[in-house]
């Protein structure tokens, strides 16, 4: 047994040493062989992922590097402690695909959604294997509060069934947002699990507010009036000026942060891109396989969210959200973000839009409630963030110790509350179990109710259709 | 040279892959395409003026009128290549009818 180790040992050390970037290159390029996908694609893809990594740390260099002296700068000429990073979704997703884990929970989910077709407890084949990452991000940090593999996968994969019944749930929807009947998609995207909560709040506004719906106003019309102005590099630019101004910062300094957030913001989405490109190859290999398995069945396709983008209410409410949530964050008790590349509500939007099926001061008012649990979770995951940034090779070593990233629009906030109660529980036991099993009781109870919900409303689509 | 636009949430997922498929399909059926991806929230009269295809997910409502001609790329994104071949097929068609080389 001894040798056995010893010799593997021998073989993975001086590979796990290379450093993240080459291991992640290695252990992408062979699970996609494993599926089949041909060598050289599959080589593109790992050395991409490397690339992405290699450059999202320059990029989180820049900004961290930038920005720091500003931020301790604003903490104390404000007394307001929000000297967290928020880097926007692209770093979060890169250094969530540079953990080996992430590929592990892929492979879970693919495995229980062909389970789930199989045994007809879904229609739904999920393509989009890239946002896998949101999955694999709430079980890291649920190891990182304490959790074991197996306990963490449990969890991963009793939120990956319920993304999977909720996106059947919502097709009927999508059709209806689309003005369209006959087309397969839908999504498992994790900012639909703010579904459930976000129809709470939408049965209280029936109840409370129901005359706003008629100052709903035209969405695309603000949208393309603000034009260029709400686009990346803007967005980092306001901030950089607001950071500085507020920091007491010179002109010249002003200046710098200015053009370093907005450069900053469109090298992320750059960035992003190419690491989306090296999982693609990943993705085609295993929709070719799960098609080829399930030859005959009629399915919806999974997609990412983006399909519901051309719908302007969620780039206006978006828009608005903005503002609303940078005067949140300076005001909420155990935040400690300070909006940047998030700022753009993203992982916000699309949820409000399908619940209250584009009334768009809904979607305002809904999400200004609702954001501070997005910054709070935020606020939960920074220290977990970073850490895994540090692991995977992707923090830059000059910048001071206890600076920390995250993001303040992260889809999933309420997931990352549970994977923190469960970890807490496994490691900690005592309370936490309480606390963990209370917060999981009432996360399934409130989808049951949503689902009841969803129910009723995708039989007055089926009526409206046979009478229609 | 065609130019083409499409678009997506965030730039660099859904909008690529299409960008990427459309390019290459269309030069294997000997076009001369360029194809660009933006976030549908910068997409401007202006800049849909500057291309001669426009090429989304769904059709957006953007508070414009595209005068440029449209063909709905979603089907791409099912990475069942049988699913998508309507949609280069329209795109061929639509490339056609621009009388460009």
């Amino acid at each position: 047994m001894g040798s056995i180790i010893h010799f593997a040992n021998s073989i993975f050390n001086p590979i796990i040493a290379l450093g993240a970037a080459p291991v992640m290159l290695i252990v992408l390029t062979v699970i996609a062989l494993l599926f089949r996908v041909k060598f050289t694609k599959a080589l593109e893809g790992g050395i991409r992922l490397a690339i992405a990594l290699t450059g999202i740390s320059a990029v989180i260099g820049l900004l961290t590097t930038a920005f720091s002296a500003a931020l301790t700068g604003f903490v104390n000429s404000t007394g307001i402690q929000l000297s967290i990073t928020d880097v926007g979704w692209a770093p979060l997703a890169t250094i969530t695909w540079g953990s080996p884990y992430t590929l592990f929970f892929l492979l879970v989910l693919v495995v229980l959604n062909i389970a789930m077709i199989l045994l007809k407890r879904t229609n739904t084949l999920d393509v989009d294997i890239f946002d896998v990452w949101h999955s694999a991000f709430v079980g890291l940090l649920c190891i990182f509060s304490g959790a074991n593999l197996f306990i963490a996968t449990l969890l991963v994969v009793m939120i990956g069934v319920m993304k999977i019944i909720n996106s059947d749930l919502m097709k009927p929807t999508f059709n209806d947002l689309l003005h369209n009947d006959n087309n397969p998609m839908t999504t498992t995207h994790m900012n639909y699990m703010m579904n459930p909560a976000i129809m709470v709040l939408n049965k209280i506004f029936d109840v409370v507010f129901p005359w706003l719906d008629k100052f709903d106003f035209d969405a695309a019309k603000l949208n393309s009036k603000i034009g260029f102005w709400g686009s990346n590099f803007s967005i980092g630019i306001y901030l950089g000026v607001f950071i500085g101004l507020m920091s007491h910062q010179d002109m010249k300094a002003i200046f710098v942060l200015a053009f370093t957030a907005g450069t900053c913001l469109e090298l992320f989405s750059q960035i992003g891109n190419w690491f989306i490109k090296a999982v693609e190859p990943l993705s085609q290999g295993i929709s070719n396989v799960a098609t080829k398995y399930l030859k005959g069945r009629k399915f919806n396709i999974g997609l990412d969210w983006p399909f519901l983008a051309g719908r302007a209410e969620i780039w206006a409410a978006a828009n608005v959200l903005a503002p609303i949530m940078l005067g949140e964050a300076l005001i909420l008790p155990g935040n400690h973000l300070l909006p940047l590349g998030g700022i753009i509500a993203m992982g916000v939007t699309p949820a409000l839009l399908v619940v209250t099926r584009g009334k768009i001061i809904r979607m305002i008012v809904i999400g200004a409630l609702e954001l501070p649990i997005f910054l709070w979770a935020g606020t939960l995951a920074a220290p977990f963030v970073t850490h895994t940034a540090k692991l995977v090779g992707a923090f830059p070593t000059g910048v001071p110790k206890g600076q920390l990233i995250s993001q303040t629009t992260m889809e999933g906030p309420i997931e990352k509350f549970l994977a923190y109660l469960v970890g807490h529980a496994t490691s900690q036991a005592g309370m936490y179990i309480v606390y963990a099993l209370l917060a999981i009781a009432g996360y399934i109870l409130l989808f049951v109710w949503y689902a009841f919900q969803m129910k009723k409303r995708n039989r007055a689509y089926a009526d409206a259709k046979a009478n229609g | 040279m065609i130019k083409i636009l499409t678009a997506c949430g965030a730039g660099v997922n859904s909008s690529h892959q299409i960008k990427d498929a459309l390019e290459e399909e269309m030069k294997n059926r000997g076009f001369d395409v360029s194809c660009e991806a933006v976030m549908i929230k910068d997409v401007t009269e202006e800049m849909v003026s500057k291309f001669d295809i426009f090429a989304p997910i769904v059709k957006p409502d953007l508070g414009f009128k595209v005068t440029i001609p449209t063909v709905d790329c979603g089907p791409i994104l099912y990475r069942i290549p049988v699913m998508a071949q309507p949609v280069y097929d329209q795109m061929e068609e639509t490339i056609r009818t621009l009388n460009k080389k």
